[in-house]
C-alpha cells in the first residue's frame, strides 16, 4: 500500500445490518415476547424486515412503532405487536428495547471504529515500518559500501606508508653511508693531508739539491784550483742547509709511504664494505665484514672506544655481499651512540654447527624490556624529536630478514644493550 | 472529499477539528453536543481517552435531509493533537471535507499551535488535499484566559491570510456554535455548485447551516 493508494478509511458508512448481530438482537426480541408481546420486529426504513420474532398464536395488534437512529440518522423502526389489553405494559416495553438496541448499536459502532482506527494506524505502522526498513537497507548498503571503500583506501594508505617507509629505509642506508663517507674522508683527508706536505717539503728539498748540483756543474772545471771549490762548495752545502735536508727526507719519503698504504688499505676497507665491485650474492665470511666494519669506522672507533673482539671462526655465508656490513654498521653506530662517555663494544661470533650468532653488546643503559618489542619498528626512536630518524634499526631488521635470520637484544652481561643476530648457515 | 450516492441520494460530509493537544476540540464537540437541538444530532462518541487527551478521536455525527430527500449526513471529527499520534491524524484527515483549526490562544502554547499547523499542512498535502482550497476555520480558544494573546495581533496575523478567525471559549460555549456554523457555510459552498444543492436539492446556505447549527430552546 502507498500513499495513494489507501483504501483503508475512518468511519465508512455502516449499515445496520452490519452493526447488529443477529445475537444481538434475537434475543432482546425474544425477551419481548417472554414479558407478553406477541411479536417483535426490526424494519428498515424502506419497509424490510430485518429482524422479527412472533410467538405461535399471531401477532395480535401493533402497539408502537419507535425510530432506531445511527449517527443521528433514523435508519430503522422497531415494532412491538400484541394484545391491546397489554399496552400500557409493551409500550414501555418498546421504549426500553430501543433504549437497548440503542446502546449495543453504539457500543458496536464505537468498536468497529476504534478497529477501524486501530488496523489503519497499523497499517500505516506497517507501512511506515517498510519503509523504514527499506532506508536502513539503502543506508546498510550505503554503510556496507563505504565500508569497502575504507579497506580500500587503507589498503591504498598502507600500501603508501610501506612505500614511505622504504623510501625512509633507503634514506637511512644512504645516511648510514653518508656519514661513513664523512668518516672515510676525514680519515683519508690525514695521510693525504702530511702526505701533500710532505711533498711539498720534499720539492723544496730537491730544489735545494739541485741548486747543489748546479754548483758544481758550474765551478767543476779544470782550470779552478780544487781546494777553492771545496772551500766554496762547503760554504754553499752549509747555505743551502743540505745537512738538515739529508737527514729529513728519509723520514718525510717514509712518513708518505705509510700515509699512502693508510689511504689504500682504507680505500680497500671500502672495497670490501660496501662490495662494490660484486654483482648478486658472493659468499662472505662474518667475521672479516666485522672486521671491514670497524675498519670503516675506525675514525669514530680510534683512540675513544674499546672494541672487544671474541670471534670464533664461522662457515662462510651467501648473500648479498652489503647485508652484513649494513648490519654491523648500524648496530656498531647504535651502540657508540648510545654508550655514553667511555664506550666499550664487544663483538662476539659462534656457530654452533646450524646457526651463526653474532652478538654486539654495549656498555649503555639498555633497552627496557617493554621497549624491546619496537625498537626495530620504523620510526621508532628514543633519540629526541629530529635528532634520528628511527630507521637504523628497521634498516637492520630488514637486511637480517633478508639474510634469513632474526635479531633480538637482551641485557648484556653488566649492563648495556646486547643485540644478538642469528643467522643459519651450513657447514663447510 | 465528499461522499456522495446519486442511487442511495445521501451524501456524507466529514469535518475535521484539528489541533494541538489539550486546544480544546474534546470541549468545542461536547458543547456543539450541549448546545444543538437532538434533531438531527447523534450522540458524541468519545473514543478511548485517557485523561483529558484524546488518544483516538471523537466522533459528532449530524444528519439532516434536503427538501428533495437527498440525506446529508456530516460527521465531526476530532483528531488526538499529540504529536505521536500521526498516524490517527492522517487516518481521520482522510477525504476531509472541512478542517477547524482549534489554536489555543494561551501565549505559552504558541509554538505548540504552529506546530500543529505545520503538521496539518504536511498531512493535508499527503492525504491529497489542499490547504489552499480545503474550506478552513481557525478557532483561536480560551479567549477567557487572563494572559491570552490580544485579538489584534491574532487578527494582524491571520486577517491577511483571508482565512475566517473565531475567538472562543469553548468551556463557557461561546464561539462555538459560530465555529461550526462557519464551517459549514463554507462547506456548502464548496459543495453546491457541484452537488447541485440549491438547484436540484432546494437546500439553501442557510437552511443547511440552519439546521446543521440550531440551538436548543432554552428550557
Ligand atoms: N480556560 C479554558 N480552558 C479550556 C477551554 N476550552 C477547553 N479548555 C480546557 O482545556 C483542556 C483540554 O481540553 P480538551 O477539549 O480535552 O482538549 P483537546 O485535547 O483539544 O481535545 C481541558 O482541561 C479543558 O477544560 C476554554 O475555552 N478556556
Ligand atoms: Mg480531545
Amino acid at each position: 500500500m502507498s500513499e495513494d493508494t489507501l483504501e483503508f478509511l475512518v468511519g465508512e458508512e455502516k449499515s445496520l445490518r452490519e452493526l447488529l448481530l443477529d445475537s444481538d438482537v434475537l434475543p432482546l426480541l425474544e425477551g419481548a415476547l417472554r414479558a407478553g408481546a406477541g411479536g417483535a420486529r426490526v424494519v428498515n426504513e424502506e419497509g424490510e424486515e430485518l429482524w422479527s420474532e412472533s410467538d405461535g398464536g399471531g401477532r395480535g395488534e401493533l402497539l408502537a412503532r419507535l425510530p432506531l437512529y445511527l449517527e443521528g440518522e433514523p435508519v430503522a423502526r422497531l415494532e412491538l405487536f400484541g394484545s391491546p389489553e397489554q399496552r400500557d405494559r409493551l409500550v414501555p416495553l418498546a421504549s426500553l428495547l430501543v433504549a437497548a438496541l440503542d446502546t449495543l448499536l453504539r457500543n458496536n459502532l464505537k468498536r468497529v471504529l476504534t478497529t477501524e482506527i486501530h488496523t489503519c494506524v497499523v497499517n500505516s505502522s506497517h507501512e511506515e515500518l517498510l519503509r523504514i526498513n527499506a532506508d536502513l537497507a539503502r543506508s546498510e548498503a550505503r554503510y556496507r559500501e563505504l565500508a569497502e571503500n575504507l579497506e580500500l583506501r587503507v589498503k591504498e594508505r598502507s600500501a603508501e606508508l610501506k612505500r614511505a617507509q622504504a623510501r625512509m629505509l633507503q634514506q637511512e642506508k644512504m645516511a648510514a653511508i653518508g656519514q661513513l663517507a664523512a668518516g672515510v674522508a676525514h680519515e683519508i683527508n690525514n695521510p693525504l693531508g702530511f702526505i701533500t706536505s710532505n711533498l711539498h717539503t720534499l720539492q723544496k728539498y730537491t730544489a735545494r739539491c739541485c741548486a747543489m748540483l748546479q754548483f758544481y756543474r758550474e765551478r767543476l772545471r779544470p782550470d779552478l784550483p780544487l781546494q777553492t771549490l771545496f772551500e766554496e762548495a762547503e760554504l754553499k752545502w752549509r747555505e743551502l742547509k743540505l745537512p738538515q735536508v739529508l737527514a729529513d727526507v728519509g723520514d718525510l719519503m717514509a712518513e708518505s709511504l705509510a700515509g699512502a698504504e693508510r689511504v689504500s688499505r682504507i680505500v680497500a676497507d671500502l672495497k670490501g664494505f660496501s662490495h662494490v665491485d660484486e654483482a648478486g650474492e658472493v659468499r662472505v665470511d662474518l667475521n672479516q665484514e666485522l672486521e671491514r666494519t670497524l675498519g670503516v669506522l675506525s675514525h669514530l672507533l680510534a683512540g675513544r672506544a674499546e672494541v672487544v673482539k671474541e670471534l670464533q671462526p664461522l662457515p662462510p655465508v651467501t648473500c648479498q655481499g652489503q647485508l652484513p656490513g649494513q648490519i654491523f654498521l648500524n648496530l656498531i653506530q647504535n651502540a657508540l651512540t648510545h654508550a655514553g662517555g667511555a664506550p666499550r663494544i664487544t663483538l662476539s661470533s659462534c656457530f654452533d654447527g646450524e646457526r651463526i650468532r653474532i652478538g654486539i653488546a654495549d656498555n649503555g643503559p639498555g633497552v627496557p624490556a617493554a621497549l624491546r618489542g619496537q625498537i626495530f619498528d620504523p620510526f621508532f626512536t628514543t633519540l629526541p624529536v629530529g635528532s634520528g630518524t628511527g630507521m637504523g634499526l628497521a634498516v637492520v631488521w630488514e637486511a637480517v630478514l633478508r639474510l634469513k635470520g632474526t635479531i633480538a637484544v637482551a641485557d648484556a652481561p653488566g649492563g648495556g644493550a646486547d643485540f644478538i643476530i642469528t643467522i643459519p648457515a651450513k657447514k663447510e | 472529499m465528499i461522499e456522495y450516492s446519486e442511487k442511495e441520494r445521501r451524501m456524507v460530509l466529514k469535518l475535521v477539528y484539528y489541533g494541538p493537544a489539550l486546544s480544546g476540540k474534546t470541549t468545542n464537540l461536547l458543547q456543539l453536543h450541549d448546545l444543538l437541538t437532538r434533531q438531527g444530532r447523534g450522540e458524541l462518541m468519545v473514543l478511548d481517552t485517557s485523561g483529558d487527551r484524546t488518544i483516538y478521536f471523537d466522533l459528532l455525527p449530524f444528519f439532516l435531509t434536503a427538501p428533495s430527500g437527498l440525506k446529508i449526513k456530516v460527521k465531526v471529527y476530532t483528531v488526538p493533537g499529540q504529536v505521536c499520534h500521526d498516524a490517527t491524524r492522517k487516518a481521520v484527515l482522510q477525504r476531509a471535507d472541512g478542517v477547524a483549526f482549534i489554536a489555543d490562544s494561551s501565549p505559552a502554547e504558541a509554538q505548540s499551535n504552529f506546530t500543529s499547523f505545520d503538521n496539518l499542512e504536511r498531512n493535508l498535502a499527503l492525504v491529497g488535499l489542499d490547504i489552499e482550497t480545503l474550506p478552513l476555520v481557525i478557532q483561536f480558544n480560551k479567549r477567557d484566559l487572563p494572559q491570552a494573546v490580544s485579538e489584534r495581533e491574532i487578527r494582524a496575523a491571520w486577517d491577511p491570510t483571508g482565512v475566517a478567525v473565531v475567538m472562543a471559549s469553548a468551556l463557557h460555549g461561546e464561539g462555538v456554535a459560530e465555529t461550526f456554523a462557519r464551517l459549514a457555510g463554507l462547506v456548502y459552498d464548496r459543495i453546491d455548485a457541484r452537488y447541485a444543492l440549491t438547484g436540484e436539492h432546494g437546500l439553501t446556505r442557510d437552511q443547511f447551516v440552519r439546521q446543521l447549527t440550531s440551538l436548543k430552546e432554552e428550557p
